[in-house]
């Protein structure tokens, strides 16, 4: 027999988040450790990178190396930069000259401005659109919607992007085909330049959120409550929103956490390939340039908008479901 | 309907932001690119190694420019002469010309500029190419005075570096921010992961500019640049000949410039079996050059070259045949002793597209005369420091340079990018002559034999010179010059 809700079930609540919370922990350090051994191992580096053949001068590129500390051994400059994320500090990029939260900042907020909007306009949609095949399920519409977004995701995310390109600023001329604009420019002129991104991002993302909505809601229309209710003769509008919904829903936190985490953390090919000036081209940027301190706390915190979601979705889960929550004696 | 009213508006709304934000120069504005080179570093200093080469151009001006002939002509300074053996050059210079902050140019300020670049606590790779000068001095308010380390007839030729620009007495630890030049064009703003602008200084020396204004745009992936050129929100692209068929003939026309910039494959003359003349000449003659060409690069892509460096735009360019001979190349390989065929490991790298096509055509070449050779992909990243100038067979690729400038950093016995390890003081002893011989015919002698040397015995497989190729938007007017010797002021913008 399920107990009661009481202290019972919130100790071990707490128990479970401080669980999750202790393993994200431990898969940031995970991450850190493996993306510094991984950009360590690439050959080349900052100097390399920038002199290119100049590096053939190695009075040059030693000067280089000891200005920007690369000679001392790669486990003392991880320590460095390890110890100073403990206590808050994301170091110095190697090339900028600055204090790596400064150039992240706006880049950060850029990044967001376009994955949230992304999410505002793809998460309804595809939940939408999966509730409806569902209801219409085996229909020309759910057969039309499903094949159509199911293509949409096949497709790669630069190709969906070229062909958009082309259609809506080559062709028709309404939108940038890049973004020119100021890092700090104010939200509202990001704008013209995020809708081309947001269509591509929502074609990706439609298609793996529809497609669980819809098994979810079919499940749960052929369920018991559902059939009670339908028998009992209250709207089927009604049914939808009120029991249908909410309970399809569950199951697609996770992947509605996913994705959020995917937009969030940088869309670096989707940014590339629009010059956008968010958190992914940046992680490009210090790739190509051997900006290790850069890579690194790029790669943390792209790490940490993931894992910090999934845990959320985690913890949502649990509080949403009294079956995973319940203590089984 | 609504969807197409909902981007119009929202474009509306963006004109407006923009145009409140910058009140237009009816004489328009040029929108150029730049591809983040250096990440953010790029410096306003003309002789820093980062020097933001696209801004620069504009905000500064070099004494003597290269004309169209290739030829020193007047730009800062109007005359100059040597002294009779050429240790020592006078310029003189124009007068009243103005920096962007409104004090005159003076031979101080010349003399300041140029001591800096061989300041032994200024680190600038401008001294590669002017290391030569011992000291520069201020004769009077409009005279200067180099003197060299060692005689150097074609001096002014050196002077036409696009690093080799003047700033104002004094300005080095403020030039970053200010940019305060004698150029066509003075900084508004300087952000580099954002917009610069640049706007007409009405005052300058040639004439009043042409366009109001020029914007700056970081775009640091290659498609993005193409995308932003094909929209219309950039006026001019460096393209390549494969892309020319993407371009609206309408909207833009294209530019194919002959340029010294080449690309090849070098041998170390002191590694085996490099080191035997008969095997590098087997090897270069192997080269069917037109082949190489048309299949790197394609029609208009470029012009043949005979493993020489000296361009035939340079005026010491000296014209010699190399057509592709397979006997001639076997049996030189058969009197170096690999009667049965030579096996070679040729490096590249992605560095550039067309490394990877020029090494299979080359590979079906030298196959024809029993030489096999291997391919080595090797990463793009490290591959000047870890490969290029130590595998003993490599691929490069070079700027153009004037004759004297890329025979003496790329062959001179000892030269830091002396990639063939050529070292010849036959060879050192030309170039030095050519240096001191005052007479243009008998500089132009010393350098033909020079190239014809690298032609007979060098080490370096020069397939050809690599064409410019330009797309520009049609509302701009750009003059068929290298891009570095465009004079930016003349430029108009229609739009």
């Amino acid at each position: 027999m399920p107990r009661p809700y009481g202290s019972g079930p919130g100790e071990h609540m707490l128990k479970l988040a401080l669980q999750r919370v202790i393993l994200a922990v431990f898969t940031l350090a995970m991450v850190a450790v493996v993306v510094f051994a991984t950009t360590e191992l690439l050959p080349g580096d900052v100097c390399t990178a920038f002199l290119g053949r100049d590096a053939r001068d190695v009075e040059r590129l030693e000067r280089c190396r000891e200005e920007r500390g690369l000679n001392r051994p790669a486990v003392e400059r991880f320590g460095e930069w390890a110890g100073g994320l403990l206590s808050g500090d994301l170091g110095t990029s190697v090339i900028r000259d600055r204090p790596i939260a400064d150039v992240i900042g706006s880049r950060l907020r850029n990044t967001f401005v376009l994955g949230i909007a992304a999410a505002v306009v793809g998460i309804p949609l595809a939940v939408g659109l999966g509730v409806l095949i569902a209801i219409k399920r085996d229909t020309a519409l759910d057969v039309t919607i499903s094949s159509t977004a199911l293509f949409a995701m096949t497709l790669p995310d630069f190709v969906t992007a070229t062909v958009l390109v082309f259609i809506f600023s080559f062709v028709l001329g309404w939108f940038p085909a890049v973004t020119l604009i100021n890092v700090n420019a104010p939200i509202a002129e990001l704008l013209p330049n995020i809708i081309l991104p947001i269509m591509v991002l929502t074609f990706v993302m439609v298609a793996h959120i529809m497609r669980l909505v819809r098994t979810s809601t079919i499940e749960v229309l052929a369920s018991d409550y559902v059939q009670m209710a339908r028998l009992k003769g209250v709207p089927f509008r009604q049914i939808v929103w009120r029991h249908v919904l909410p309970n399809a829903m569950l199951p697609a936190i996770n992947i509605v956490a996913l994705t959020l985490g995917w937009l969030l953390g940088g869309t670096t090919i989707i940014e590339s390939i629009f010059n956008y000036p968010g958190i992914g081209t940046l992680l490009l940027n210090a790739i190509s340039d051997r900006d290790l301190p850069l890579v690194q706390s790029l790669a943390l915190l792209m790490a940490l908008i993931y894992i910090g979601l999934n845990l959320i979705a985690d913890l949502l889960t649990l509080a949403l479901n009294p079956r995973l929550r319940t203590l089984r004696a | 309907m609504k969807t197409r009213t909902l981007p119009l508006l929202i474009c509306l709304c963006l004109l407006l932001i923009v145009g409140v934000a910058h009140a237009q120069d009816e004489r328009g504005t040029l929108r150029i690119n730049h591809a983040m080179e250096f990440g953010g570093l790029e410096s306003l200093d003309p002789i820093s190694q980062y020097r933001f080469f696209d801004v620069n151009a504009r905000l500064y001006n070099r004494l003597v420019r290269a004309d169209a002939q290739g030829l020193p002509a007047p730009e800062l300074a109007t005359e100059w002469s040597p002294n009779d053996d050429a240790t020592e050059w006078t310029f003189l210079l124009r007068e009243g010309v103005l920096f962007h902050d409104g004090e005159t140019l003076t031979a101080a300020d010349v003399a300041y500029s140029f001591n800096r670049i061989i300041d032994p606590a200024v680190d600038t790779p401008v001294r590669a190419v002017l290391g030569i000068m011992n000291r520069v001095e201020a004769v009077d308010d409009t005279t200067v005075r180099f003197v060299l380390n060692a005689p150097h007839a074609d001096f002014p030729l050196l002077l036409t570096d696009y690093r080799a620009l003047v700033i104002a007495e004094g300005s080095a630890d403020r030039i970053e921010q200010t940019g305060n030049g004698t150029g066509p064009f003075r900084l508004e703003t300087l952000d580099l992961e954002g917009t610069t602008r640049l706007v007409a200084f009405d005052e300058y020396w040639e004439g009043v500019p042409q366009h109001g204004v020029v914007e700056i745009f970081p775009i640091p992936d290659a498609t993005a640049t193409l995308q932003a050129f094909l929209a219309g929100q950039i006026d001019i692209y460096s393209a390549t000949v494969a892309e020319v068929p993407l371009f609206n003939q309408d909207q833009v026309y294209v530019q194919y410039l002959f340029s010294g910039g080449w690309e090849g494959m070098v041998m170390r003359t002191d590694t085996p079996p490099f080191d035997d003349v008969r095997v590098r000449r087997a090897l270069r003659v192997v080269a069917d050059r037109q082949a190489m060409l048309d299949l790197a690069l394609g029609p208009n892509g470029g012009t043949i070259a005979c493993d020489s460096p000296v361009w035939p735009g340079d005026p010491y360019f000296s014209q010699m045949n190399c057509p592709q001979d397979i006997e001639l190349a076997r049996q030189l390989l058969a009197e170096a002793g690999y009667a049965d065929g030579i096996t070679v490991d040729l490096y590249l790298s992605d560095l550039s597209q067309t490394w990877t096509t020029l090494a299979e055509v080359y590979q079906q070449q030298a196959a024809q005369a029993g030489i096999t050779v291997n391919l080595n992909m090797t990463s793009s990243d490290g591959y000047w420091s870890d490969v290029w100038m130590i595998e003993p067979f490599t691929f490069t690729s070079w700027g153009q340079r004037p004759a004297d400038q890329i025979l003496n950093e790329g062959w001179r016995s000892g030269a830091d990018w002396n990639e063939t390890y050529w070292n010849r003081s036959d060879f050192d002893s030309l170039l030095d002559r050519a240096r001191s011989a005052l007479d243009f015919a008998q500089r132009k002698e010393l350098y033909a034999d020079a190239q014809e040397m690298l032609w007979m015995e060098g080490g370096a497989l020069i397939p050809y010179f690599t064409n410019t190729v330009r797309a520009v938007n049609n509302a701009v007017t750009l003059p068929e010059i290298d891009y570095d010797m465009v004079p930016w002021w003349e430029v108009t913008v229609n739009r």
